[in-house]
C-alpha cells in the first residue's frame, strides 16, 4: 500500500442477514483524487461507499469481515471510535437532508458537537464553507433563514457545506445529484471538480457521464463483486472486462 | 353548560366567585368561592408535570431511539397498557398504597396531599406523553440521523440537537396533551387528595391537602338539589373549568402552528422579536440566555419564599456549566443513556408494581361465584356479575356510536375537503372537545340527555355521553392514519381511472387500518375505565338484575370500585376483586387489539 492511498480494502465482505451483499472487495483508494463507482441498482456501490465511515452500524443484522483500512489505520476494530472516524470521513447522501435549522445552524452544526462555540470561530467556519460549496454569494443575506426554503440543489450544496465545515480528509458522495435537475447537477459536478485539490471524494453515480466527467478513477460493481477497478478513461475506452464494456456501451442484460 | 352556569356568576359576582377564597356551600351561609379550587387545581397538575414530563421523555427517546426491536415490542404494548389502567384504579392504587407510604414517609396525619395527588396524575400522564411524543421522535426523517452522525456527531448529540428539536411540536403536543389528562381527571384525584378546599400554606407545602374543579364536581354534583343555587355553582365551577381546558388548548394549538410555521420560514416569521433597535442588544444577550433564564427561574421560587429551591437550582445550573467542559462528549453520552435508560425502568417498575399489587391482592377474591353473582350486603358480598355486563354494554355501545361517526369524519374531513378555513375550524373544535375533561362530559350528558330530554339515568345516556367523550380519539388517529398514506398512492389508483370513494376503499383505508384500530383501542380503554361520564348519566350502586331496555340504568364495574373503596368499609376482598376483573378486562380489550394492529401492520409490509 502506497503512501498517496487513504482507504484501502482487503477481502472486505458484508452480509446483511443471509445475503451476501459484498464479495471479496479489494481496492486502494488514492488521496485527492475523485473515485467513482458505477454499476447496476443493487450491485452493492452504495453498500460499500457506507463501510467507509461505517454507516452500515445502524442497521442491523449486518456482518463484515475482511480488512478496512483508513490511513493504515484499522477501521473495523472493535475499539475504532466511529464517531471521531465520522469527523475524518464524512459524508454526503442521495437526497439533500439539511436539518430543520437555519442555514448558518446547519453550517455550524458538525464545528459545534465538536466543541466550538466562539461565535467568531464560527462565523469564519460557516463562511469558509458555504464559499467551498459555493453557496455563499446565494445565501449571504439570509443565513438566519430557514435551510429548508432553498431549493434542492442549494440544499444539497448546503449539505456539502455542512460536510466541509468538519474538515474532513475523504468526502463520501451517495448519488449526490439523483434528486436533482441538470442545472443543479452541473453545479454539483464543478464543485466536485474543486473539491479535489483539498479532498478526496469518492462518489457512487448511476450516471456513467457523470462518472466519465468527474472521476480519476473508476470500480464498476456487478452482484455485490468488484468487477473491475483502474482509471477512468482506461475504465471507459479499453476495459478488461467484457461485463464492463457491456454496461458502459449500455449491452446489458 | 352555560345557561345553567350562568346565574352563579350573577349572584354572587363574577369576582367573588373567581377569588373568593372559601367554597362552603354547606355552611348556614353558603360561600361560593373557588379560588381554592383553582390554585389546587393548578399545582396539582404542575406538580404532575415536574414528575412526567422528565420521566416520559427520557422512556420516549430510549423507545424511540436506544431500544433493539425486541425491547420495544415489549416497552410500547406496555406504555399502552398503562394508558388502559382505568383511572379509579389507579385511584385505588394511590389511596390505599401511595397515600399510606406518604403518611409513613413524612410522618404526617393523613398521606392523601397534594404530593400524592401529583405523583399518581403524573403517572397517569406518562403513557400520554410517552406515546405522543414517541411517536413525534420516531417520524423524524432517518436522513437527520444520518446527515447528523455524517459529522461525526455521537448518537447523544444527534438526539439532543438534531432529533428533539426537529420533533419538538410533537413533544409540545404531548405535554400539552398530558396536561389536558392531568387537568380533567376526576377520580383518582377525589381518592388521593384529602379534598380539602384550603391553598397549601405556605404555597409550595406538597404535603398539604388540597381539592381541584373536577374533584369538586364529582363530589358534590350527585346530591345537590337541581336547580338549586349550589348546583348552578356546581355548573359555574364546570365552566371555570371548561375554560382552563379552553385556554390550555387553544395556546397548545397556537403553539403548534407556531412551530409549523417556523420550519418552513425560518426566524425572520417573528416580527415581535425583530424589533431593530433591539437587535445589538439581543445579540450581545444570546450567549447568556440560559444563564439569564436559569436566574430568572431562581428569582421565581425565591419570590415565593423557596429559597431552599434556588439555591438547588443555581447549584444544578454552576456544576452543569464547569462539568460539562470537564466532560468528554462520550462520557456525557454515557450519563445521558443513563438517565434515559433509568427513565424506562422506572415507568416499567411503576407498572409491574400497580399490576402486581393488584393481581396478587385481587386473585384470592375472584371465583365463579363472583363472576356470575349479583352482590350482597351493599357489595360486600355476592358478585359483580351486573357490573361487567353493564360496563360491557356501555363500551360495546359506545364504540358503535362512535366509531362510524368518528371514521366518517376523519375521511370527510382529510379526503373530501381542501384545507381551509372551515376544516381548520373542525379540527380545532375536536382538538377542544378532545381535552374536555371527562366530568365535564359526564356534566353535560346529565343535564342535556338526563334531564333536559328526560331520558333518566339510563344506558342509552351513558353510551351517548360515552361515545361524544372518545369522538375525539377515534376522529384524531384515523385522521393521521389517513394522512400516513401517500398522496403518490392515490393519484396511482385515480391515473388507473378509479373513483375516488373506490380508490378510498381500496388504497386508502386498508394501509389506514392499523391506525384507527389503535384509535379504537385507545377509546375503548378509555370507555371501558371512566367512571366520570357515567356517574351521573348512567350507572347506579346495585341493582340485582341486568337492565332490559337502554333506557334502564346500569351497574358499572368502575363505578362499582369507586363506591366500594370510597364508601363501603369491610369490602375489602370484593374492592380488589372489582379492581382486577376491571383491570382484566381493559387489558384484554387491550391485548386483542393491540394483536389485530400487528397482525395488520404485518400484512401491509407484505
Amino acid at each position: 500500500m502506497s503512501d498517496s492511498t487513504v482507504i484501502a480494502t482487503k477481502n472486505l465482505n458484508l452480509w446483511y442477514n443471509e445475503k451476501h451483499a459484498l464479495q471479496d472487495i479489494t481496492m486502494e483508494i488514492e488521496k485527492k483524487k475523485t473515485t467513482a463507482l458505477i454499476g447496476p441498482s443493487g450491485c452493492g456501490k452504495s453498500t460499500l461507499l457506507r463501510c467507509f465511515n461505517r454507516m452500515n452500524d445502524l442497521i442491523s443484522h449486518v456482518k463484515i469481515t475482511g480488512e478496512l483500512l483508513l490511513d493504515k489505520e484499522d477501521m473495523l476494530c472493535n475499539g475504532m471510535d466511529v464517531v471521531a472516524l465520522r469527523k475524518r470521513v464524512g459524508m454526503v447522501f442521495q437526497r439533500p437532508n439539511p436539518f430543520p435549522k437555519s442555514i448558518y445552524e446547519n453550517v455550524a452544526y458538525g464545528p459545534r458537537v465538536h466543541g466550538i462555540s466562539d461565535r467568531k470561530v464560527l462565523d469564519e467556519i460557516v463562511e469558509r464553507s458555504l464559499r467551498h460549496a459555493a453557496l455563499w454569494e446565494e445565501v449571504r443575506d439570509r443565513l438566519n433563514d430557514s435551510a429548508l426554503g432553498l431549493s434542492g440543489g442549494q440544499q444539497q450544496r448546503l449539505c456539502i457545506a455542512r460536510t466541509l465545515a468538519v474538515e474532513p480528509e475523504v468526502i463520501l458522495m451517495d448519488e449526490p445529484c439523483s434528486a436533482l435537475d441538470p442545472i443543479a447537477t452541473a453545479k454539483i459536478e464543478n464543485l466536485i471538480e474543486m473539491l479535489k485539490e483539498y479532498y478526496t471524494v469518492i462518489i457512487v453515480t448511476h450516471n456513467m457521464q457523470q462518472a466519465a466527467r468527474v472521476s480519476d478513477y473508476t470500480g464498476f460493481m456487478y452482484l455485490g463483486k468488484l468487477i473491475e477497478f483502474d482509471k477512468t478513461t482506461t475504465i471507459f475506452e479499453h476495459p478488461k472486462e467484457d461485463l464492463t464494456e457491456n454496461y458502459i456501451t449500455g449491452r446489458f442484460g | 353548560m352555560f345557561r345553567d352556569g350562568y346565574s352563579i356568576f350573577e349572584t354572587v359576582g363574577t369576582l367573588n366567585f373567581l377569588f373568593g377564597t372559601i367554597w362552603a356551600p354547606a355552611a348556614s351561609v353558603p360561600s361560593y368561592g373557588i379560588a381554592a379550587l383553582i390554585i389546587g387545581t393548578i399545582l396539582v397538575t404542575l406538580g404532575a408535570m415536574v414528575f412526567a414530563v422528565p420521566l416520559s421523555l427520557g422512556c420516549a427517546i430510549y423507545i424511540s431511539e436506544l431500544a433493539s426491536p425486541r425491547v420495544k415490542n415489549i416497552l410500547k404494548p406496555a406504555t399502552e397498557l398503562l394508558a388502559g389502567i382505568p383511572s379509579v384504579v389507579y385511584g385505588f392504587f394511590g389511596m390505599i398504597v401511595l397515600s399510606n407510604f406518604i403518611r409513613v414517609a413524612f410522618n404526617i396525619p393523613s398521606g392523601q396531599t397534594w404530593l400524592a395527588g401529583s405523583i399518581l396524575l403524573g403517572i397517569m400522564a406518562l403513557p400520554t406523553i410517552i406515546s405522543v411524543s414517541e411517536d413525534a421522535i420516531s417520524s423524524v426523517p432517518r436522513e437527520y440521523r444520518e446527515g447528523s452522525l455524517a459529522t461525526g456527531a455521537t448518537r447523544w448529540q444527534t438526539i439532543s440537537r438534531v432529533i428533539v428539536p426537529a420533533a419538538l411540536s410533537g413533544i409540545a403536543a404531548a405535554v400539552i396533551l398530558g396536561i389536558g389528562r392531568a387537568i380533567g381527571e376526576t377520580m383518582a384525584v377525589i381518592m388521593v387528595t384529602g379534598n380539602a378546599a384550603i391553598i397549601p400554606n405556605p404555597i409550595w407545602n406538597v404535603l398539604s391537602s388540597v381539592r381541584t374543579l373536577t374533584g369538586t364536581l364529582g363530589i358534590e354534583m350527585g346530591d345537590v338539589p337541581i336547580g338549586s343555587e349550589h348546583y348552578h355553582a356546581l355548573f359555574g365551577v364546570a365552566v371555570v373549568l371548561l375554560l382552563i381546558t379552553l385556554i390550555i388548548n387553544l395556546s397548545a394549538v397556537a403553539i403548534l402552528s407556531h412551530l409549523s410555521d417556523g420550519k418552513t420560514a425560518g426566524r425572520s416569521r417573528r416580527p415581535w422579536l425583530d424589533i431593530p433597535a433591539l437587535a445589538p442588544v439581543r445579540e450581545k444577550l444570546r450567549p447568556y440566555s440560559g444563564t439569564i433564564l436559569i436566574a430568572l427561574i431562581a428569582l421565581l421560587s425565591l419570590t415565593i419564599g423557596l429559597w431552599e429551591g434556588a439555591i438547588v437550582i443555581i447549584l444544578a445550573a454552576v456544576i452543569w456549566h464547569y462539568g460539562r467542559e470537564r466532560l468528554s462528549r462520550h462520557s456525557i453520552e454515557r450519563v445521558a443513556f443513563g438517565c434515559v435508560v433509568a427513565a424506562a425502568v422506572i415507568v416499567l417498575a411503576i407498572l409491574a408494581i400497580i399490576l402486581g399489587y393488584i393481581i396478587i391482592n385481587g386473585l384470592p377474591a375472584i371465583s365463579w361465584d363472583f363472576l356470575t353473582q349479583s352482590p350482597t350486603n351493599l357489595g360486600r358480598g355476592g358478585g359483580i356479575f351486573p357490573a361487567i355486563v353493564g360496563t360491557l354494554y356501555l363500551v360495546a355501545g359506545a364504540i358503535l356510536i362512535a366509531l362510524p361517526l368518528g371514521v366518517g369524519a376523519a375521511v370527510y374531513l382529510v379526503e373530501y375537503t381542501r384545507e381551509g378555513r372551515i376544516t381548520k375550524v373542525i379540527r380545532t373544535g375536536v382538538d377542544l372537545l378532545n381535552g374536555t375533561p371527562s366530568i365535564v362530559f359526564g356534566l353535560f350528558g346529565f343535564a342535556f340527555l338526563v334531564i333536559f330530554l328526560n331520558v333518566g339515568v339510563s344506558l342509552i345516556a351513558g353510551m351517548i355521553t360515552l361515545a361524544l367523550m372518545v369522538l375525539p380519539t377515534v376522529i384524531r388517529t384515523t385522521e393521521e392514519a389517513l394522512k400516513n398514506i401517500p398522496q403518490s398512492l392515490r393519484e396511482g389508483s385515480l391515473a388507473l381511472g378509479a373513483t375516488k370513494w373506490q380508490t378510498i376503499k381500496n388504497v386508502v383505508l386498508p394501509p389506514a387500518v392499523p391506525g384507527i384500530v389503535t384509535g379504537a383501542i385507545l377509546s375503548i380503554g378509555r370507555a371501558a375505565g371512566e367512571t366520570a361520564p357515567i356517574m351521573f348519566t348512567a350507572v347506579v350502586f346495585s341493582t340485582r338484575f341486568l337492565p332490559t331496555s337502554l333506557f334502564q340504568p346500569v351497574m358499572a364495574l368502575p363505578y362499582h370500585l369507586f363506591i366500594l373503596s370510597t364508601n363501603v368499609p369491610g369490602s375489602s376482598a370484593n374492592k380488589y376483586g372489582t379492581a382486577l376483573v376491571l383491570l382484566m378486562l381493559v387489558v384484554a380489550f387491550y391485548a386483542v387489539a393491540i394483536l389485530i394492529r400487528n397482525h395488520y401492520a404485518k400484512k401491509a409490509r407484505g
